[in-house]
């Protein structure tokens, strides 16, 4: 039933900007892909395009084993929830649940149960005589993903869906679809700018900048090993610290540290670490960086503290009870499997 | 002054405080005048109405009945009773219906295109639309009627129809449009998702959705067609609407006979436009109230 879906170098130029660059994605059956870049990088265009909404001007796009470039969305067995929701004003939410499959002539007897399933996967089964105007956002939000469940489609489409409910019900939310997803087993694509409910809902995400796929790797490796410094800087909260250093005979000189390089060569490279990955070390050493403490901010479950190092923004977490204030100087142990080295020019992660 | 005057003096201001607001110089200013305004408007009408559902010698008396005591369809009666006025009202009706039908099967299709569609030269076709009513009918109307003529179209329903259409479209254009603008583009596009072909998403969700604003521009295209004189006078002859017929008639028939006319002329048009005044505020661009 759930169908791979296949995208090959697609483009899509809007009169003189050119929204997508050539962008290749293979998503498996049954597999979560999230579309994951700040506004204005082609994620919904790409959604758009695999859904029919939007025409690709030129590019291979397969669902299943079937091209379905030039298809109308009604013949590519998708279903697609809204960021608006499009619950159907005129109709009850039963309906509006029902519309998908009266359109694919099933019989009243047909329908009811699977109007009935889906509502009671969404539990909205108590809102089915009612019109949308009578729901809250959250409700709305539940009607309009039974009714792309109740569809039992091939793919799923989800264009950020939760971006209009409030944080609370967004936290809640992500969690329910989590379950809820992986139990239907659909191939399903998400677009969302929110790296948070890419990292939580994703089996694999697909970081999208400036009209390319910049990574499509899995969340872990996506965090842990960014393609690139806008992949480290956009995910994780704090995101990735960077540091330029200079390569010397094999070092990395910055802030007084030398650091061993991570290849041949000389020039400016650019250092990566996560907050999470640095510590306060007591003792200086020829490895740690000195920085001076400018703000601590007490966050609960840990102090973020913000460094300046070599003139350069630099965050740390530590625990909530470190005694460490602003103003104090300070030593900084890098954990040494997680240092990330980027060419200072193009961005690009060395290996 | 005694106590006592000031005790009075005090009571009446408490009597005026309660029966009065408290209102600025301004406020009572601007009530006023809408006041005045009101009573501009709906004291001819009033008048109107009264006279239409009196006596016919009622009209005629002196002092006037100013409420309603004396109530009889004797007026109305007489007035249908007329040879040509009962013919000329079924006309107008017809005119009206049919300007109501063409006027909204051209403009709601030319509305939704303005509303969903990027094409070239959309803004000129926008302008030219409200152009069209720049064109005084008075110079028009020689060349129509010759044309007219040599079609066969003078002096027929069809006809009228025709051109009070041409009237009406763009009011029906402008009013379809603002309609298809404010339902949402992601509603068609999520019926497209599960299932429909364009045209069954607009007939299944946009249409619904849009039936009581269509209903409206059309009842406004209807108004618009019922109160027309000029061009209904210029272009029938035997077969004449009620403006028209009244037009040649007024002026040589008793005073009654005015009275019922005009209430035919004047209430459907006010009761209807009544009825669809939300709309038409939100295509001048006044919120809903």
């Amino acid at each position: 039933m759930a169908a791979g879906i296949y995208v090959d170098k697609v483009r899509k130029v809007f009169g003189t900007f050119e929204a997508l660059k050539s962008v290749s994605l293979d998503v498996q059956p049954e597999e979560f892909t999230v579309l994951l870049g700040p506004s204005g990088c082609g994620k919904t265009t790409l959604l758009r395009i695999i859904a029919g909404l939007e025409t690709e001007t030129s590019g291979v796009l397969k669902i299943g084993d079937k091209q379905v470039n030039g298809l109308p969305p009604r013949d590519r067995n998708i279903a697609m929830v809204f960021q608006n929701y499009a619950v159907f004003p005129h109709l009850t939410i039963f309906e509006n649940i029902a519309f998908g499959l009266r359109m694919k002539k099933l019989l009243n007897s047909e329908i009811e149960p699977r109007v009935k399933k889906a509502a009671g996967m969404m539990h909205i089964e108590h809102l089915l005589e009612r019109y949308s105007g009578q729901l809250s956002g959250g409700q709305r939000q539940r009607v309009a993903v039974a009714r792309a469940l109740a569809m039992e489609p091939e793919v799923l489409l989800m264009d950020e869906p939760l971006s209009n409910l409030d944080a609370l019900l967004r936290l809640e939310m992500r969690a329910e679809l989590k379950g809820l997803l992986a139990e239907s087993r659909t191939t399903t694509i998400y677009v969302t700018h929110d790296q948070v409910e890419a990292m939580s809902l994703a089996d694999r995400i697909a970081v999208m900048h400036g009209g390319h796929i910049i990574q499509y790797d899995s969340p872990i490796q996506v965090y842990q090993n960014p393609a690139n410094e806008f992949c480290g800087g956009f995910i994780g909260n704090p995101p990735m610290n960077f540091l330029q250093a200079e390569r010397r005979n094999g070092h990395c000189h910055i802030a007084g540290a030398a650091l061993t390089a991570p290849s041949q060569g000389n020039g400016r490279v650019t250092l990566g670490i996560r907050p999470e990955d640095v510590v306060v070390a007591e003792a200086s050493a020829a490895d740690h960086l000195s920085g001076h403490v400018t703000v601590v901010e007490p966050l609960g479950p840990h102090n973020l503290l913000t460094l300046s190092v070599d003139q350069q923004l630099f965050r740390v977490t530590t625990a909530a009870d470190s005694p460490i204030r602003s103003g104090q100087e300070v030593h900084l142990a890098l954990a040494p499997g997680r240092l990330r080295w980027f060419d200072s020019e193009s961005g690009q992660a060395l290996h | 002054m005694t106590d006592a005057t000031q005790e009075d003096l005090q009571d009446k201001r408490n009597l005026l405080d309660r029966l009065l607001p408290r209102w600025s110089v301004g406020q009572w200013l601007f009530a006023t005048i809408c006041l005045i305004l009101c009573l501009w408007v709906l004291l001819p009408i009033y008048l109107l109405v009264l006279s239409a559902f009196s006596p016919r010698d009622a009209v005629f008396a002196w002092p006037k009945a100013y409420l309603p005591f004396d109530i009889s369809t004797d007026t109305i009666a007489f007035f249908f009773g007329v040879r040509g006025v009962f013919s000329a009202f079924l006309n107008s009706v017809m005119v009206a219906a049919l300007t109501m039908v063409i006027s909204i099967g051209l403009g709601a299709p030319a509305g939704y295109a303005l509303a969903r569609f990027r094409f070239r030269g959309k803004d000129s076709f926008r302008l030219l639309i409200v152009m069209t009513r720049a064109f005084p009918i008075a110079i028009l109307a020689l060349p129509l009627t010759v044309t007219f003529i040599k079609l066969g179209l003078y002096d027929t329903v069809f006809g009228v129809a025709l051109v009070h259409s041409a009237l009406a479209l763009p009011f029906a254009v402008l009013i379809s449009s603002s309609l298809f603008m404010g339902i949402p583009f992601e509603l068609e596009e999520a019926a497209w998702t599960m299932g429909c072909t364009r045209f069954q998403a607009f007939w299944r969700v946009v249409m619904p959705i849009a039936t009581p604003g269509l209903a409206a521009a059309a009842i406004f295209a209807f108004v618009i067609s019922w109160n027309e004189v000029f061009a209904a006078t210029i272009l029938t002859l035997q077969h004449p609407t009620l403006t028209a017929f009244l037009l040649t008639t007024l002026s040589e028939s008793p005073l009654y006979f005015r009275f019922a006319g005009g209430f035919f002329l004047v209430v459907p048009a006010l009761v209807f436009i009544f009825a669809v005044r939300k709309y038409l505020f939100s295509m001048w661009g006044i919120a809903n109230r």
